[in-house]
């Protein structure tokens, strides 16, 4: 504790001596001080979090379940997985494996009358026939709705939304082959109270093209997870897809100036993607084999092709399997790919509030730090300005907290103050205060 | 010529093989945060879907990392350990052992 804290005086003090230099070199430029905090220590891979106005904080642990700590610091362990202890009532079906288990979590916008929540998790309760080989339909994860007591402290009622997202059930021939992997899964609530889903391709090469299967694609739906009105996928399309042709979606959140939707995604060894997502659109990423001048790949995915256990330039691995496949006429071109490098781009929260300084209205981007093949590991938060017609930045500022980690959660609180879980098993709150 | 190296190379592979031969612990925490510490986290303590590889006796840890030099799948993640091993020398291998042996998470 002591040694983050004196970390965080340090990242302060850093901001400060910026702020002074800029005072005087440029006069009107608001450079915010950025303090870091810690909230909770000592957590099992926390995954996201959900803030409301009272400071209470939802929280997920990707192995271990849905908890809530009250402002006054107490944590209360309230819907707890498969093997799970000491939670107020479990899910026997929801389980962990790998990159998959309990992920996002999102407050209704009425939260405060319905004291409703939206969890997502892997689950092994609507596997029906599926799942016996990683080539066919497993429908392996939800999104429940879960309606809290009274006092926040246990679950009164579980409605699963969406209980046909795929989910990967054995290992394969690829780098982080394990079962569970490219899950995406984080969720938010989004304009009109439409909730917003971030999926992943699950290691199959069909999933992100294919009209019908969730893998790979970011739904938009309602509160009772039917499709909103007027999202507009491709004919033949399940009504639920606002985009697809994605690889592994992690980062989600609207921009405050006009509500559009922004993607942070993991590249497959090059080109981190945030991306302006368009309705109906498509991200572009096509791992099928044979297709596109590919031959056949390993358990017919190309994504980490060619050379997928060889370190390569990203820039080679580009041209053969890009992540923003041009030949797609309806591509939804990219915001922003890290320089061409894979580095684990994850969380993303935009910067509301005038105490966010010059950085007001850009995106916190958490890296959490994938240094092979000669990539810089580059663990951080990006803060990127983005341009008005989201297609491209007009800045990029590593947030100053003095320290680097596995950066997962990100999420912005009511009050402005940004929350960050990592991998470590911590949860911080970052908070700027304006200089002016 | 050969009258030197040919001792080399036994030394060499005594201390590969040898377990009482100590790696430096130290050099094994420098060098695990120049590869491992942003898959396996500090100290070896696991994070995300990368297993916890601290606390296991110095045997476990170098007969895995030699396995994965090799080219040896034991796992999901091999792909990536034996791009990560690789390059690892036999006197690296002994101190990531070392050090892995006795590493704590501390905050």
């Amino acid at each position: 504790m002591k040694h983050v804290i004196k970390k965080s005086l340090i990242a302060s003090m850093a901001s400060a001596l910026v702020l002074g230099g800029s005072a005087v070199m440029a006069a009107g430029m608001d450079v915010p001080m950025i303090k870091v905090t810690p909230v909770l220590e000592g957590l099992d891979k926390p995954w996201d979090m959900n803030v409301r106005a009272d400071g209470t904080m939802f929280f997920t642990e990707k192995c271990k379940g849905l908890s809530m700590r009250s402002p006054d610091g107490k944590v209360t362990n309230i819907y707890g997985m498969k093997g799970s202890s000491g939670y107020s009532s479990s899910g026997a079906d929801l389980f962990c494996e790998g990159q998959a288990g309990m992920m996002g979590v999102a407050a209704d916008r009425n939260f405060d009358q319905n004291r409703r929540l939206y969890v997502a998790s892997t689950s092994n309760k609507y596997h029906g026939s599926g799942c016996k080989s990683n080539f066919e339909r497993c429908d392996g994860n939800i999104v429940m709705r879960l309606t809290l007591s009274e006092d926040l402290k246990s679950v009164a009622d579980r409605t699963d939304i969406v209980t046909d997202i795929q989910y990967k059930p054995f290992e394969s021939n690829q780098p982080f082959g394990g079962p569970g992997a490219h899950n995406g899964g984080r969720l938010r609530v989004g304009p009109g109270g439409y909730l917003w889903i971030a999926g992943g391709d699950r290691h199959r090469g069909i999933c992100p093209q294919d009209p019908k299967l969730l893998c790979g694609k970011v739904l938009r739906v309602d509160t009772d997870g039917n499709a909103h009105p007027d999202n507009n996928p491709p004919a033949g399309f399940d009504k639920r897809i606002y985009t697809y042709g994605h690889r592994n979606v992690q980062g989600i959140d609207f921009r405050p100036s006009d509500g559009k939707a922004f993607t942070a995604e993991h590249g497959p060894w090059h080109s981190d993607e945030i991306t302006a997502l368009v309705n109906g659109g498509n991200a572009g990423w096509d791992p099928q084999e044979m297709t596109a001048g590919r031959g056949a790949c390993p358990d017919k995915y190309c994504g980490y092709e060619p050379d997928q256990m060889d370190g390569k330039d990203p820039a080679v691995r580009a041209s053969y399997m890009p992540m923003s496949d041009t030949r797609f006429a309806d591509l939804m071109h990219p915001t922003w790919n890290n320089n061409g490098w894979s580095q684990g781009t994850s969380s993303a929260a935009f910067l509301k509030g005038k105490n966010w300084g010059i950085y007001e209205g850009r995106l916190a981007t958490g890296v959490l730090g994938i240094g092979f093949g000669g990539t810089p590991i580059g663990q951080r938060i990006d803060m990127v300005g983005i341009t008005p017609d989201g297609l491209g930045i007009n800045g990029i500022t590593r947030m100053p907290l003095g320290f680097s980690k596995r950066f997962r959660g990100l999420v912005l609180a009511p009050d402005s103050s940004l929350y960050v879980a990592v991998d470590e098993g911590e949860i911080y709150r970052v908070t700027a205060t304006s200089m002016q | 010529m050969f009258k030197v190296i040919g001792p080399l190379s036994i030394a060499l592979s005594i201390v590969a093989s040898n377990p009482t031969v100590a790696g430096d612990a130290a050099a094994g925490d420098k060098r695990y945060h120049e590869s491992c510490h942003a898959c396996h986290g500090p100290a070896g303590k696991g994070v995300s879907s990368y297993p916890k590889i601290s606390g296991n006796p110095i045997e476990y840890t170098r007969e895995k990392l030699m396995a994965y030099r090799s080219g040896q799948k034991i796992g999901p993640n091999s792909g990536l350990m034996i791009m990560m091993a690789k390059p690892l020398t036999d006197e690296e291998i002994e101190n990531l052992s070392a050090y892995l042996k006795d590493a704590k998470y501390q905050k």
